[in-house]
């Protein structure tokens, strides 16, 4: 598993939305890796954060929200840094998504084919891409260097305002310290205040020192960028101007043919060598809308879209939900994205259909290599789908492991209680539904989210939080269960009885 | 006539239906004076019998008059005290199967009884016949017209003696034809019109007090509750409708069925906004609930919510059927909730009804492709089998072969209908001893 190669890595991420009720803390420290060609799935109920994560990756965060904390690092980039112009080089390109309810998804008073080729149109002109591409590596140095300080610097700025907080609170103990004279109070206070002053100091020189260390280093960069821009600009002028050169050469010679002739066969022939001439020009200039639409059909059939030069010309309402489904794989698809995300794709079809979507996700993704996060709430698609599997609630991701452990051998109370919810084709028994509802994340609870619902809690349960406890090299687990002090507490007989029934029809011994 | 009643018998599994003219059972008593409801269901088990529903609905006009059958021709029962489900993928008919039952559409045609009540009824069938019918009776006619005058030309040309008497007795012979067309057709349509206002009479002399005995649970919470009602007037609107204006005695009610459903009397005064998807779909059912219903219409009351709450939907739908004895016409698209929760399940495609039986039973000896194609594609919690899963496609214009003889839904092992022909039910046996085979060699060796 170690061995392969990390495509996005998240870690620590926590993000909160302001409403009219306070900060609602949504995301609260999560990371995992996802690794090339893989399927990590993300299940959890509704609120749990799921989908924010994943909206936080491809940058389309509410403007309410705001990221606490953490990093998403893909291709040596901090997605959380950087800006929404950065944001349009990844966007469809590197990072593809397919949303939840593909009606809304889909714009209704545009024609399929033109929400198709939209994005490939705006990105039409190769030479601003060439551009692009050419300075990218001096600009993303830049932009971690910048990153870089800005981390160290609010860090101090957190640790001062701590510090600060605390000095405050020093100062009302004093006050309120009847034992001490008057004199003594004021001696008292002023010593703090000198000590908060210090430490503002301290922080003013390291922000100091911090700019003086990197000011040259950025500068460097920046020259750099600036050096590498200009030598772009150039080989893109020069690029181009070959290309003009090399077409006002061939039309030049075409023409003197075409004059020096007189028969008209042959004329015809030189006509169609200079539209030729001329086509192959724009074509290698910029992507043309029929260029556009070839690919486009071309992707539709790729995710089974029968007669798709008719239905190129249709409105969204005139496909099935199916169908309509296909149209948002095909548009997340058409700019060749190394990675996926699906968020619930499912959720809102019929299990004959949703059958259906997911086997085409799965040879997407085989025959594309993508890397794919698949966020749903439903565990047996997940059982399906995924090659790796976290459990969220929220907030945190509660137990990770891969999908036969998690499935086999679940060990987090959550994951137990989600797998006994689920009614099962082969028994009838009475359902265990999990208690109550999710908390409200405006006011975090304290210790482990899901002791308030789960009737495996212990007492430290409601007071410490969890660390993660190792299962196996892959699997590790959220709660105080795993902890060697404590009582041993065995899954619900359902869920139990449900794994023991699959290991033995899946011709494989329980361990 | 008689055909359909034969149809009745063979496409369900309770005692036949008698026709009309033997109808027996004690009147109900009613508010109106003067009229009488007659029982119609010899069952006393069956509380909602559904007879060749058909629901139509038209779109446009003129040359771009588009007619879809969202309904074509389904009979069932569904008996006291069961839960009876109807699956099926969107656009199947489901959802205005039941629609219909509580008299959100008028039918097309066939009739709903409940309780004994024909409480939505269509006259298009009956009209159609009698158009079709005179049309036919008229052709014969005409066609017998012709015949007795190229005879009594044939007569004529041969210039026999007593010419008269002959054209007269052929003339005499040929009307009696006539007349026995002509009243062949005359109790055809006059049964047809007494039909066609049975149902008018029935429908327009409807007791509102056995429909308020049908409720219904619809699909999704959040937009099925009115945002600008608190949760209390949402619950009363019905008792309201009823003529109980007794606020207090209301409020009451209130607070129990609240109190029944798992949520506190504080939420009477919140609106629906404030609650979660699990609490409003709770909210839906205390309102179908006030109204102590014996048939309840639940509309996918699960789909739209998460699945931690599905199970706490489900557990509170089964406890409460337990209690209050309740029926529950169960709709859904998912066949594992349904085999859960219903005792016998009806598989919908395309506006017919393609199986029919308990719901062991369909999940032991599945039989039409369809079925077959929705079990396959259950997902389940169990990877080692999902990823080793294979999918059957259900295609209606290669699984089966309907060109010498037209499918009917049969009854091949006691209780078990499915939609096919001879041919199909032979193999379907088959299939029925290759799986009680199996499962007895799986016994055996065990």
């Amino acid at each position: 598993m170690n061995n392969k190669e990390i495509v996005i890595k998240v870690e620590d991420l926590a993000i909160s939305f302001a409403t009219d009720h306070g900060r609602l803390h949504a995301v609260r420290g999560v990371s995992f890796e996802l690794y090339r060609g893989e399927v990590l799935a993300i299940v959890g109920e509704s609120g749990s954060g799921k989908s924010v994560s994943a909206k936080t990756i491809m940058g389309i965060l509410p403007r309410n929200g705001r990221i606490e904390k953490g990093s998403i690092m893909y291709e040596g980039e901090d997605l959380t840094r950087i800006s929404e112009e950065d944001f349009h080089r990844l966007r469809g390109k590197k990072i593809g998504m397919i949303f939840q309810d593909p009606l809304s998804s889909l714009n209704p008073i545009m024609k399929v084919g033109r929400q198709l080729t939209e994005a490939i149109i705006i990105n039409a002109d190769k030479v601003k891409q060439k551009y692009n591409d050419l300075i990218s590596p001096q600009l993303i140095a830049l932009n971690n260097r910048r990153v870089q300080d800005e981390i160290l610097i609010s860090e101090k700025e957190n640790d001062v305002i701590d510090f600060i907080f605390n000095a405050r609170q020093e100062m009302s103990a004093i006050r309120k310290n009847t034992a001490l004279s008057k004199e003594e109070k004021k001696a008292a206070i002023n010593k703090v205040r000198a000590g908060i002053k210090a430490k503002r100091a301290e922080k003013r020189a390291f922000v100091k020192s911090i700019h003086a260390d990197s000011k040259p280093i950025i500068k460097a960069l920046a020259l750099e960028l600036v050096a590498a821009k200009k030598a772009a600009k150039i080989e893109t002028l020069k690029f181009k101007k070959d290309l003009t050169d090399k077409r006002d050469a061939e039309l030049s010679a075409l023409t003197a043919k075409l004059k020096a002739t007189s028969d008209a066969e042959e004329r015809k022939a030189i006509e169609a060598q200079i539209e030729k001439v001329k086509t192959e020009y724009i074509n290698n200039v910029r992507i043309t809308r029929a260029e556009a639409k070839k690919q486009a059909l071309k992707v539709m059939e790729e995710v089974g879209i029968p007669q798709p030069a008719r239905r190129f010309r249709q409105y969204p309402f005139e496909f099935s939900g199916g169908m309509r489904q296909r149209i948002v794989i095909a548009i997340a698809l058409i700019q060749n994205p190394d990675v996926l995300i699906c968020d619930e794709p499912t959720t809102a079809l019929d299990v004959t259909i949703q059958a259906q979507i997911l086997e085409l996700i799965n040879r997407l993704k085989r025959e594309r290599n993508l890397s794919v996060i698949f966020i749903t709430h439903d565990l047996g698609v997940v059982a399906n789908m995924a090659d790796r599997v976290a459990v969220m609630y929220a907030g945190k991701i509660v137990e990770y492991g891969l999908v036969n452990e998690l499935f086999y051998d679940p060990r987090h109370p959550y994951t137990w209680a989600l797998l006994s919810s689920i009614p099962d084709v082969d028994s009838r028994e009475r359902l265990e539904a999990i208690p109550g509802t999710p908390p409200n994340m405006v006011y975090p609870p304290k210790g482990d989210a899901f002791a308030p619902r789960s009737r495996y809690a212990m007492a430290i349960d409601f007071k410490e939080e969890p660390p993660y406890f190792k299962v196996s090299e892959t699997h590790y687990a959220k709660t105080w269960l795993l902890d060697p002090r404590a009582p041993k507490a065995e899954m619900p007989n359902i869920v139990a009885s449900r794994i023991k029934n699959s290991l033995k029809k899946g011709g494989k011994k329980d361990e | 006539m008689s055909k359909q009643v034969e149809k009745v018998v063979e496409t369900t599994d309770v005692k036949p239906t008698p026709a009309p003219e033997k109808l027996r059972g004690a009147p109900i008593p009613v508010k109106k004076e003067g009229v009488t409801y007659r029982q119609d269901l010899v069952d006393k088990d069956v509380i909602l019998r559904v007879s060749h529903l058909k629901q139509f609905f038209t779109s446009g006009s003129g040359q771009n008059k588009f007619r879809n059958k969202a309904v074509h021709d389904i009979s069932f029962d569904v008996k006291k005290g069961e839960v009876f489900g109807l699956v099926g993928e969107s656009g199947c008919g489901k959802t205005t199967t039941g629609r219909s039952i509580i008299r959100l559409y008028n039918v097309t045609s066939g009739s709903v009884y409940f309780k004994g009540h024909r409480i939505n009824a269509g006259t298009r069938w009956n009209e159609k016949e009698i158009k079709w019918k005179t049309l036919n009776a008229k052709n014969d006619i005409k066609k017998l017209t012709k015949q007795m005058k190229d005879e009594i030309k044939d007569v004529q040309n041969e210039e026999r003696e007593n010419l008269e008497s002959v054209v007269a007795n052929i003339r005499a012979n040929y009307q009696e034809k006539i007349n026995a067309v002509k009243q062949e057709l005359d109790a055809i349509v006059k049964e047809q019109k007494a039909r066609i206002k049975q149902i008018k009479y029935d429908l327009k002399h409807l007791n509102p007090e056995v429909m308020t005995k049908m409720q219904m649970i619809f699909q999704d919470p959040s937009d099925s509750l009115n945002p600008r009602m608190t949760v209390e007037d949402i619950i009363q609107e019905g008792l309201q409708i009823q003529g109980l204006k007794d606020k207090a005695e209301n409020s009451k009610k209130v607070v129990e069925v609240l109190e029944k459903v798992g949520l506190i009397a504080d939420y009477a005064s919140r609106y629906p906004h404030e609650f979660s998807g699990g609490q409003r779909q709770r909210i839906g059912i205390a309102r179908a609930l006030i109204m102590n219903p014996e048939l309840m219409i639940a509309d996918e009351p699960i789909s739209a919510l998460d699945v931690s709450i599905r199970a706490q939907i489900i557990n509170l739908l089964n406890d409460l059927r337990e209690e209050y004895g309740l029926t529950i016409l169960f709709i859904a698209h998912d066949l594992s909730v349904v085999k859960y929760f219903c005792d016998r399940i009806a598989v919908m495609y395309y506006g017919e009804i393609v199986e029919l039986t308990t719901s062991e039973e369909l999940f032991k000896h599945p039989l039409h492709p369809y079925t077959k194609a929705l079990l396959s594609a259950i997902p389940k919690p169990d990877p080692l089998s999902e990823k080793s899963r294979q999918r059957l496609i259900y295609n209606p214009f290669t699984d089966h072969d309907y060109r010498e003889e037209k499918p009917t839904l049969q009854e091949i092992v006691p209780g078990h209908f499915v939609l096919a022909n001879s041919a199909e039910i032979e193999k379907y046996n088959k299939e029925i001893a290759a799986i009680d085979k199996k499962a007895n060699k799986a016994k055996v060796s065990e």
